[in-house]
């Protein structure tokens, strides 16, 4: 849409303006078909499952494809299928540095923390948006 | 970290500057323990050598860093080479241990106006990026940001006011410091404090108002402001610092409304019917409760547009409320939107959710108004509203939107701001300047919807709806394509009650007893 290449500019810059901060999740215990459900609700395709105040895992589409191979039932709990450590970086790593562990560990996602507590999750997308990418104004020059 | 934050001292004749209170400042900066103290600007009357001389002076017995930033008045004889001459860089970062300062100049040369162009906008995105992990980001400029309240008409807001916003929202500022509307005012916005001063040391205040000052204390997770005016009991709110980032509790969902605007229909370019179309049959998909148009709903107020909207509008059987903007009652609109789309001010209610329609534009013109006494109204009503969650709805913005000019504001924004975040409305819907923007500002959600329907849009996720919906625990937005019907969330947040409103003190009115 941009003629210019902006990707260049981005590249050093820190993940923080593009991380989305809000996350969506289910606690711990939740059926399967709850969860998806969920997803499916708000669009999504990464769900927080949490305990209390804690992150206890998370699930992805790939963990339901698993679990329907697996021939798992949609009512056992979302913790049975759940990715418990996913990779996470932290919210200042720059946009080159997340790019290349997504790249090398095939990831689409990416969780991130600020002082070790969970601040949001990046997705591949949401670096090729350019609308987050966009932090300009064109009021003036001056 | 403690900072004192002063503004407006306007230095000059005694018609204008009260020496007497910028001396009682500066001798509590002396007796008092300060990391830094921030002047967000309109340090002299007129800005010429003999005032910045007299400032200067008295500013010189303060050994506490102070950065200093020009307003408009500083800019007003000879420039803002003078400024930088006789004070110091009208641009600058600061760095102060735990925090890092940025301030910016806003005023230009012989203009009231503010604007933050290109040049100084990287400047801060840079300095964002090269402090990105320092614990307090603190931004300062002269002018306003965010609408300040019983200040008289809005005006001299940021000209680009949105895509600062934007910015500081994104890169997680803690504090945004301004002055030029001599009266303090504070919003929680997302994670960011907004905090305007009042006029520390001028004769002109507002509402009654006396010589104030902000003093910021950053504890741990949170910062406490407190604002001390002269001979007055301090006024103090404690705010966290970190908001939630994991909604996993929504419980029932109540409603689901789609909050749209600036449809534009006619028989031009300017309405692009496939979108609409399009976007209609998503709607009917998604099963709302109910519609809300934003206003903008024909491209200008002529019977041919009317008639085309009537036909288009009747094919889906959900409930739809209307609110108009300018564009709907030029011409004969003004007759024409009663006859098709109903009362100007329109309300629906489930029992659960009220949406009450607020009538804001004026005849041949694009800016909007509520008024004085509508306001008054506007509060009483909301004040013996039975329903919990409470939503207002018009065309003209009252928070300001990434990538346009600011000029949609209301006139009477900070005001109207204000009333409805202290009333404890819910969320206000608004539809002007076709970019979808959605922020918490302390408990109430500001929601701006795109352009439905109107190749004259600004969004680069194209032309879009906001699908609503209000769960038992939690209330979560999102913008939906009207063409393609995919979508990306704008926010949730928490359904949580509003704290004691800032602004406790009753106000100075003079009696003559």
């Amino acid at each position: 849409m941009l003629k210019r290449n902006s990707m260049g500019k981005i590249m050093d810059e820190p993940i923080r303006k593009m991380v989305t901060k809000r996350l969506i999740g289910v606690i711990s215990g939740t059926t399967i078909q709850e969860g998806v459900r969920r997803m499916l609700e708000f669009d999504i395709g990464f769900l927080v499952i949490t305990s209390g105040k804690d992150v206890v895992g998370f699930m992805t589409h790939t963990d339901i494809k698993r679990a329907i191979a697996d021939g798992r039932s949609m009512d056992d709990p979302v913790d049975t299928i759940m990715t418990r450590e996913p990779r996470a970086v932290d919210i200042n790593t720059s946009v080159r540095e997340a790019l290349e562990i997504m790249s090398k560990n095939r990831y689409k996602r990416l969780l991130v923390t600020e002082n070790e507590e969970v601040a949001g999750i990046i997705t591949r997308w949401d670096i090729e948006d350019i609308d987050k990418q966009r932090l300009e104004t064109f009021i003036s020059r001056e | 970290m403690r900072i004192l934050h002063i503004s407006d001292t306007h230095v000059g004749p005694r018609s204008s500057f009260n020496q007497l209170s910028l001396f009682t400042i500066i001798k509590e900066i002396r007796e008092e323990e300060f990391d830094v103290v921030i002047h967000t600007g309109d340090l002299t009357q007129n800005g010429t050598v003999e005032e910045y001389e007299k400032a200067m002076n008295i500013f010189s017995s303060v050994k506490t860093p102070v950065v200093f930033m020009p307003g408009n008045h500083d800019s007003r004889a000879g420039g803002l080479d003078l400024f930088e001459r006789m004070v110091g860089p009208c641009n600058g970062v600061t760095d102060i241990g735990d925090a890092i300062i940025i301030h910016v100049n806003s005023a230009f040369e012989d203009g009231n106006e503010g604007r933050v162009g290109m040049i100084k906008f990287n400047m801060i995105r840079d300095a964002l990026k090269r402090y990105s992990n320092k614990p307090i980001k603190v931004l300062a400029m002269h002018h306003h940001i965010i609408p300040v309240p019983s200040s008289g008409r809005e005006r001299n807001i940021l000209q680009n006011a949105g895509d600062i916003l934007d910015l500081i929202i994104k890169d997680d500022v803690d504090l945004v410091l301004s002055g030029h509307r001599h009266y303090p005012n504070l919003y929680q916005i997302e994670n960011t404090v907004f905090l305007n001063a009042g006029t520390s040391s001028g004769t002109k205040t507002h509402w009654g108002d006396v010589n104030s000052r902000n003093i910021i204390e950053f504890n741990g997770n949170e910062q406490r402001i407190i604002t001390r005016r002269i001979g007055r009991q301090d006024e103090t709110q404690v705010l966290p610092r970190k908001d939630k980032r994991i909604y996993s509790h929504f419980g029932k969902r109540i409603l689901r409304a789609i909050h749209m605007s600036n449809t534009h229909v006619s028989d031009t370019s300017a309405f692009l019917e496939v979108q609409f179309r399009n976007a209609m049959r998503k709607i009917v998909q998604l099963e709302p409760d109910i519609i809300i148009h934003c206003g903008g709903v024909v491209r200008e107020g002529i019977p041919l547009n009317y008639d085309m909207a009537d036909r288009l509008f009747s094919d889906s059987n959900i409930p739809i409320i209307f609110s108009p903007a300018g564009r709907d009652i030029n011409y004969l609109g003004y007759h024409l939107f009663e006859q098709h789309l109903g009362p100007f001010e329109q309300e629906f209610s489930d029992g659960e959710v009220l949406f009450l329609g607020l009538y804001s534009p004026q005849y041949d013109s694009s800016s909007g108004v509520i008024g004085t006494r509508e306001r008054k109204a506007l509060k009483d009503r909301l004040a013996s509203v039975e329903e919990r969650t409470k939503i207002v709805f018009f065309h003209h913005n009252v928070l300001p939107i990434p990538h346009s000019r600011e000029k949609g504001l209301l006139e009477d924004s900070g005001d109207v701001l204000r009333a409805l975040v202290d009333s404890d409305v819910d969320m206000v819907l608004t539809g002007t300047s076709s970019h979808p923007h959605a922020a918490r500002v302390n408990e109430t959600i500001i929601v701006n919807a795109g352009s439905l329907s109107s190749p004259y849009q600004r969004s680069l996720f194209g032309n879009s709806f906001n699908l609503i919906d209000i769960y038992e625990g939690a209330i979560a937005i999102s913008e939906v394509n009207s063409l393609w019907g995919h979508r990306r969330l704008l926010g949730i947040w928490d359904r949580r009650r509003a704290p004691a409103p800032f602004g406790v003190n009753p106000p100075a009115y003079r009696t003559s007893s």
